[in-house]
């Protein structure tokens, strides 16, 4: 169909237009180099940062790795903490506590996590790294890519691929090093022994490192983070962000650094786009605070560095709170963020106090899926089942086993007392035996308690059913 | 054909597989907490599956069901009886 002939055709065009600007490529974003105190901290943070994740996974404690999510053996190591599935609501309570924290810095201080510890931000820092050192400066990687293929190009843009691949590769195995005991697997990969699903989830990390780092970049932020989408939900007038001063810089314009600006009625802004050409969101700060914007402070360095050229004083491009360039006083201490404050305290004591009562025992009780019930030559009707010692203590134990419940009942174990190491799961088979004229109902409560002979203070109970024949009447 | 036009590709992709991705994620820890997959296969002997797979397993079912609905919530987010004519030649 033709344009004219469809009937409203105003609001069609109108609709392709805003399509058509909408579905623009992305332009790819080169982001320039920048120096100064911001750039600085965010090496530092990104050094830290991936120091930890490539290291911490290397390093010991009791012979354990310090920090291990031991999914094939259904233990975490946490600094020489061990956890156990049982343990599953302290961890999510650690993550809401990092949740509300979240929350808490960003009503402070804005989105300083994602100038300067964000994984995005980190590898991609490190990703733009290599890129430099291989490709040139924002000029000469802009011009690269513009030129048509070359023996040069194809040479620079393999070299730059293969390097983050590498570099990717080796993040996913660090990755699954932390799911699986990492010397032990570097052991394996040597030998090309890696199991299928290692291989498969070193690969996928990898992968997703070098898909985001490399090619998303931006894109994950504005498309892909929830963060970056809700975190103005926790901004107010005393948040930081990063601000340009409008009423010092309009109106801007280029000029002669001899020129007295003031008297020729401009502002502070010298309209050079340095500011723009380091966003590595690709967006122009001095349109506004936009939600593109991760508060890396680049343009705060590069702008600080014009003002400096010009001899103008620095800050045009600042941290700054909307209140404190409006000139209203600046308050930290607000309703938000006491409130924040008092139910992550509130947490915090919470989960302390939750850890501090923690039984380090469980004890599972798996009833023997094969047979109802067993009738001995005696005429006792008798249940097996599985009992599991899950010792989370860091200290090896002897534990002792009863049964109550029904009237007579006897517990029947290989062993009177059993040992179950720091840390360790051990099933026991075991047998309960009962004289059918004392059941009241063909399936009937019991409990199991465990009782360490050794500290009489560590105890547990679990339920479990014992089946029998329907009582005579 | 009718294409998404009110945002971009990879918005509407990355919304799709994202937080489906994470759901899914989250699904498969709770999942398996409670749940060990040895244990479901202990009376047969030896488990088919070991840990590791089954956790994977477990995480791609549960990623293809989230990727399911969310791409049906896309599916159905396209405006109705809109101006826009799927065949004007501006896709
Ligand atoms: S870097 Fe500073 S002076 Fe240059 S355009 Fe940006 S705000 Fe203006
Ligand atoms: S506007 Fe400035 S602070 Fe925001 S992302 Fe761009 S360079 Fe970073």
């Amino acid at each position: 169909m033709s344009k004219a002939e469809v009937p409203s055709g105003v609001s069609v065009r109108f609709a392709d237009d805003v399509e058509r600007s909408l579905y623009a490529k992305r332009e790819k974003v080169y982001p320039r180099e920048v120096h100064g105190v911001f750039a600085a901290l965010r090496v530092t943070a990104v050094a830290v940062l991936l120091g930890l994740f490539y290291g911490l996974c290397w390093l010991r404690w009791d012979g354990e790795q310090v920090l291990l999510f031991d999914l094939p053996q259904r233990k975490f190591h946490v600094f020489g903490w061990t956890l156990f599935p049982q343990d599953f609501p302290y961890l999510t309570f650690m993550l809401i506590i990092a949740a509300l924290s979240l929350f808490l810095f960003t009503a402070l201080a804005g989105r300083l996590f994602c100038g300067y510890a964000c994984p995005q931000t980190v590898w991609t820092e490190v990703f733009l790294w290599i890129e430099r050192k291989l490709e040139g400066d924002r000029q000469k990687q802009i011009k690269l890519d513009k030129s048509s293929w070359s023996r040069r190009k194809v040479f620079v843009k393999g070299a730059k691929h293969a390097t983050w691949i590498v570099f990717s590769l080796w993040t996913g195995f660090t990755f699954v090093g932390y799911f699986t005991p990492i010397t032990e697997l570097g052991a394996r990969l040597v030998v090309f022994d890696l199991g299928p699903w290692e291989t498969f989830w070193g690969f996928f990390y990898g992968f997703a490192t070098y898909g985001n780092a490399g090619w998303m970049r931006e894109q994950v932020c504005i498309y892909m983070c929830p963060y970056a989408r809700f975190q103005s939900a926790m901004f107010d007038q005393d948040t930081l962000v990063i601000s340009y001063d409008k009423a010092r810089g309009e109106p801007r314009g280029s000029r002669k650094k001899t020129l007295d600006h003031r008297t020729a009625g401009l502002g502070d802004c010298i309209d050079c786009t340095i500011c723009v050409q380091v966003c590595p969101t690709g967006i122009d700060i001095r349109e506004g605070l936009q939600y593109q914007c991760i508060a890396c402070a680049a343009c705060v360095d590069a702008c600080d560095q014009v003002m400096e050229r010009m001899n103008y004083p620095k800050g045009l491009i600042r941290y700054t709170t909307e209140n404190a360039v409006a000139g209203a006083p600046i308050r930290v201490f607000r309703l938000r963020v006491i409130f924040y404050g008092l139910i992550l305290f509130g947490l915090a004591v919470a989960l302390g106090v939750s850890v501090g009562l923690r039984t380090p025992l469980a004890l599972d009780v798996i009833r023997d899926r094969n047979a109802l019930y067993r009738e001995t030559s005696q005429g006792l009707v008798e249940n097996v089942y599985t009992l599991k010692i899950i010792n989370m203590d860091d200290a090896s134990h002897r534990f002792r086993l009863s049964a109550r419940g029904i009237d007579g009942v006897e517990l029947l174990m290989e062993d009177a007392t059993i040992e179950v190491g720091a840390g360790d799961v051990r099933s026991f088979p075991a047998r309960l035996r009962a004289d059918p004229h004392k059941l009241q109902k063909p399936s009937n409560q019991v409990v199991f308690a465990l009782m360490t002979t050794d500290n009489p203070s560590l105890k547990i109970e679990t339920e479990g059913r014992f089946l029998g024949p329907v009582p005579a009447r | 054909m009718i294409v998404y036009r009110s945002i971009p590709r990879v918005q509407l992709i990355s919304a799709v597989l994202w937080p489906s991705f994470l759901l899914a994620g989250i699904a498969t820890s709770v999942f398996f907490v409670f749940l060990d997959p040895v244990r479901l296969f202990d009376y047969e002997g030896e488990a088919p599956l070991s840990r590791m797979a089954a956790y994977s397993l477990g995480f791609f079912l549960f990623w293809l069901l989230c990727v399911a609905s969310s791409a049906a919530t896309a599916y159905f987010m396209r405006p109705t009886g809109s101006a826009v004519s799927s065949d004007d030649g501006s896709a």
